[in-house]
């Protein structure tokens, strides 16, 4: 809702600007190497101007696994807790729900990183827990509005021209609330894709791992090869949820 | 008075107004009028330059003020619109306030001012103070915009379709308030409508707009007889043409001596003939008719007078005769204001007698 | 749904709140199934898991055990009827929660007696369930009375007051998240200032800059594709890789400039991290300031400018005051938006708390995380409240 505004940029730059950048990120994850004579250039004191201990392929598919495994996890469990509470069985549940995803986005996502550790540990696991937790929030309260931005005149001609419960959720509800939904998905998308960085300091592998390696070892090489994978990789996710938005917006 | 010569707006080649050039008498109730688009509130508008004019000069009174600076003349011409466009944020009190704040009036001077509007148009002060907007109704809002419009008692007092939005019942009373204000005020009073019927029975003069250009510009009884061309014809409606006129005529023009009936019990109605008389009370208040029914085949003989079925001098035709239709009668008793029994308005009267022109325009 | 055949034939259900019976349930499971303290020899290696029933005294599992009957006949129909349940449950589930937090105060005390100086008494799974818990009751209930901020920001101010003498009075010191308190008392409360200093210098350019873009963005309509979408830009690159791509940059250029070393800006440290804050707040100030002015109704605009007011007197009189709301909004946002990026700029070193969070994963010291998480939190959810209650306050009395 409140990123529609963002839209007025003419499309085609935007998509040009998606295609462009698109390629510039799968190229430089694929030829990262290839740039080392010029970091050599440019940081002709470091010892070693590349990060080598790892592939880029290998960090961008692990970033890429922590986000879509979270992200698979908080949306349908999201989307689903956000129909049942608009459902007549859930709707005594709707006004805590809504106010526990609205408090809990005031955590802050690195606090909740860290306080999944001391109840899950080091690694892979708490961080695709703290991901899931925190992505679930956008999408349960985008789909409580998106699915309350319906007006009541449209549910009730729906439900006047014989239509079940189901199809009036599936064929009425549910395509009017999808730009709503998916601009919960994008929020939460996005943020999950700065955690997966912070959390290569509770040991799981992803583009942070360059990052926090450059900035424990003074090495602004490093820094500078993973921030730019990671920062390309949200800008490029960003638009392409930009673009699925405008395509699901209905009558605009 | 307010005077516009040669008044032009061009929008990107093409005008919206063109050349309207009127003249509205100190003390005058002007109306604009015409089908949407025809430039009417542009030329309101243009008035106090909330649109910049591309030709023409406006004079208010003798001062030409098409060069003064728009803040200046927008404090010395009041302004009221469809929507009130009261401010949210502000009291009543604060709202009408607005522009004595803006000419630096002091406290006390401007407090007496809010009061004195809020009487004038039957709004308690002591309550309506301190409200907020929000807590008004519809018609209640509409006054205080209208007052606030008032407030630093300008020259002019501009309206742009301010009763558009309110309901029928709402809008008839806020139209006969806005006459009674006007009396008492002696305001010259520029109106934007596009409802005829508010037209004519607001206005002392009437300017019709087509196309941004003035057709005519008349009081409203030379409108309905004289209609310059076709559209002004056409505009007016042909339909209740009649009726419309009634709308413009008064009872006391049409008034004869009421047939008071020395002794009602002996009346004796023979129902082939059209006889009728008004039995009166010791004070001359009128009690019953005997006779005067529009059928003569009805069987009652005696119709009790009720508050409903009466006229007053000031009442229009067009609503003494709605009575007559309404409760089947002949003729209705004029009373005045203490409901003695001063003449009668009949039927006939309608049909036969046709004021004379002067009677008429003295009136307006 | 459970019901029961009530004798004149009508179905009345049995449960009348199943919210707070949901609650209920799950911390009784919570409680039975996992650890409530763990207890470990020394700070480094994970403790031995301990349940509930053998953490807590006897008088203090029973009556945790009769509260959770209370709450639970609370969402029956009967005996108690609507208004009255939900008050119970406001004073029920908040003596629920100090019984909760003093009985492992007291467990800490008691196991500490007899073990070694370096063993340490760290909250569990279930602890964190059976606080979680009465605390959304309470909001449940708050809002089925549907009770007004005010009211409200005093319960809570009571409860904190509560909890806060729980701690003044030295009865948590066992835990070992107090332990590291008080090993890093000095560095806590420097690093809390730095923390709410970072914050406040972000937020002060952020809104110099911000509120006049926002202005631009609603009197020129062109501005505004390009402005939101740069803002938008800013907003989704991952906060960390922001910090670290401003630090090269002014690592040259504090190297190139010695004036720039000598103000103190440096590619490590305050700077990098507060201009990385101002960048991230734009959008929500900008795109505020924008709805906010933007929902100002023409025909107040209109009439405004009827009745004379001077364009500046229309922006400061009216617009201002009908935008505000939806600005300080944004401010809330902002804030504490800022309040967890700060967290990330310790790894800039900045400083913060982000500092013993990010110190603590380092040392696989958890308690030492903790000691840096649950502050900042506590510091968003705090910052969340106040501004929610200065967003109420600026709305003026007229408004709708």
């Amino acid at each position: 809702m409140m990123r529609a505004m963002t839209l007025r940029a003419p499309t085609q730059t935007r998509t040009w600007l998606l295609i462009t950048l698109s390629i510039l990120l799968v190229v430089l994850v694929l030829f990262m190497e290839e740039l080392k004579p010029l970091f050599e250039w440019v940081f002709p004191d470091l010892r070693s101007p590349l990060y080598d201990r790892e592939s880029f392929l290998q960090l961008t598919l692990d970033h890429l696994l922590l986000v879509l495994v979270s992200s698979i996890i908080s949306v349908s469990v999201g989307v689903g807790a956000g129909l049942f509470v608009t459902r007549r069985n859930g709707r005594e549940f709707e006004p805590l729900v809504s106010s526990l995803a609205a408090i809990g986005q005031t955590f802050p996502p690195a606090a909740v990183l860290a306080i999944v550790v001391p109840l899950a540990g080091f690694g892979f696991i708490p961080t695709i827990v703290a991901l899931t937790l925190y992505g679930l929030l956008p999408v349960v309260q985008n789909t409580i509005a998106g699915l309350g931005t319906v007006p009541a005149t449209t549910l009730e001609a729906a439900r006047g021209t014989g239509m079940s419960r189901t199809q009036v959720l599936l064929r009425v509800e549910l395509p009017l609330a999808m730009r709503v939904i998916i601009a919960g998905v994008r929020v939460s998308v996005i943020i999950n894709i700065g955690t997966a960085t912070i959390g290569s300091t509770v040991g799981a592998q992803s583009l942070g791992t360059p990052i926090i390696a450059g900035l424990v070892g003074n090495n602004i090489a490093y820094v500078i090869q993973g921030a730019v994978l990671v920062g390309l990789l949200a800008i490029v996710t960003d638009l392409f949820f930009e673009r699925l938005e405008r395509r699901f917006s209905v009558g605009g | 008075m307010i005077e516009l010569q040669g008044l032009t707006k061009t929008y990107a080649g093409k005008d919206v107004v063109k050349d309207v050039s009127l003249r509205i008498e100190s003390g005058e109730f002007g109306v604009l009028i015409g089908p949407s688009g025809c430039g009417k509130s542009t030329t309101l508008r243009m008035i106090n330059r909330l649109i910049p004019l591309t030709q023409g000069r406006i004079f208010l009174g003798e001062e030409d003020v098409t060069e003064l600076p728009a803040e200046q003349l927008r404090r010395r011409i009041g302004y009221a619109i469809q929507s009130t466009g009261l401010f949210p944020h502000w009291t009543v009190a604060e709202n009408i306030a607005v522009v004595p704040g803006l000419l630096k009036w002091d406290k006390s001077r401007t407090s007496q001012r809010v009061d004195e509007l809020l009487n004038l148009f039957h709004l308690d002060a002591g309550e309506f103070r301190d409200k907020y907007p929000h807590q008004l109704s519809g018609g209640q809002a509409q006054r205080v915009g209208v007052a606030r419009a008032l407030a630093a008692d300008p020259e002019v007092l501009l309206m742009d379709e301010p009763f558009g939005a309110v309901d029928p019942l709402t809008r008839d009373v806020l139209q006969n308030e806005m006459l009674r204000v006007h009396q008492q005020t002696g305001k010259t009073i520029v109106f934007v409508t596009h409802d005829m019927d508010e037209a004519l029975k607001l206005a002392s003069r009437i300017a019709i707009l087509n196309a941004g250009r003035l057709v005519q510009y008349d009081r409203p009884i030379e409108l309905l007889t004289q209609p310059a061309d076709d559209f002004v014809r056409s505009f007016i409606g042909k339909a209740d043409l009649g009726l419309k006129l009634l709308s413009r005529r008064w009872v006391h023009q049409y008034q004869q001596p009421a047939r008071v009936l020395e002794h009602p019990a002996s009346f004796d109605n023979d129902a082939a003939s059209a006889a009728y008389g008004w039995e009166v009370d010791a004070q001359g208040r009128a009690l019953c008719l005997h006779g005067g029914r529009l059928h003569a085949d009805e069987n009652e003989q005696r119709t009790q007078v009720t508050h409903e079925w009466t006229a007053t001098p000031d009442m229009t035709m067009k609503e003494a005769l709605s009575r007559m239709v309404w409760f089947r009668v002949m003729v209705l008793p004029v009373l005045d204001d203490k409901e003695r029994l001063v003449g009668e308005v009949a039927m006939q009267g309608v049909m036969g007698h046709e004021p004379s022109k002067q009677q008429a325009l003295g009136q307006e | 749904m459970l019901s029961t055949q009530a004798s004149n034939g009508r179905t009345r259900p049995l449960v009348a709140n199943r919210v707070l019976l949901t609650l209920v349930i799950a911390a009784a499971i919570a409680a039975a199934l996992l650890s409530f303290v763990a207890m470990a020899p020394n700070r480094l290696v994970s403790g031995e898991s301990i349940n509930l029933i053998v953490a807590l005294r006897p008088w203090q599992w029973i009556i945790l055990i009769l509260l959770a009957l209370l709450l639970a006949s609370c969402a029956l129909t009967r005996p108690f009827s609507s208004p009255s349940s939900h008050y119970l449950t406001l004073i029920a589930a908040p003596l629920w929660l100090i019984l909760v937090l003093y009985g492992l105060g007291d467990y800490a005390n008691r196991a500490l007696q007899e073990a070694s100086p370096s063993a340490r008494v760290s909250q569990g799974a279930a602890f964190w369930i059976l606080v979680f818990c009465p605390t959304l009751m309470i909001l449940d209930a708050f809002q089925r009375l549907q009770t007004n901020l005010g009211l409200r920001g005093l319960y809570t101010l009571i409860l904190v007051a509560v909890v806060a003498a729980l701690f003044v009075t030295g009865h948590l010191d066992g835990l070992a998240i107090m332990h590291e308190y008080a090993n890093n008392r000095d560095q806590f409360a420097d690093e809390f200032i730095a923390h709410l200093r970072l914050v406040a210098s972000a937020l002060g350019p952020a809104l110099v800059i911000g509120l006049p873009l926002g202005l631009l963005a609603h009197r020129r309509a062109g501005t505004r594709g390009a402005l939101f979408g740069v803002l938008n830009f800013f907003q989704t690159i991952p906060s960390i890789a922001l910090f670290a791509l401003l630090v090269a940059p002014l690592a040259a250029l504090s190297e190139a400039l010695p004036l720039l070393r000598e103000l103190g800006i440096k590619g490590i440290g305050a700077t990098p991290a507060i201009i990385a804050l101002v960048m991230y707040a734009l959008l929500p100030i900008v795109r505020n300031t924008y709805a906010g002015f933007d929902g100002v109704a023409a025909t107040t605009l209109e009439a405004a400018r009827g009745m004379g007011m001077t364009s500046a007197q229309i922006l400061w009189r009216v617009e201002i005051p009908l935008a505000l709301p939806v600005i300080l909004a944004g401010l809330r946002i902002v804030t504490v938006q800022a309040i967890g990026l700060t967290v990330v700029a310790a790894l800039i070193g900045a400083g913060g708390l982000g500092a013993f969070i990010f110190q603590g994963l380092g040392q696989y010291a958890i308690d030492l995380v903790l000691l840096g998480a649950i502050p900042t939190i506590a510091l968003a959810v705090v910052a969340d409240f106040l501004l929610q209650i200065l967003v109420a306050l600026s709305r003026p009395p007229g408004a709708r």
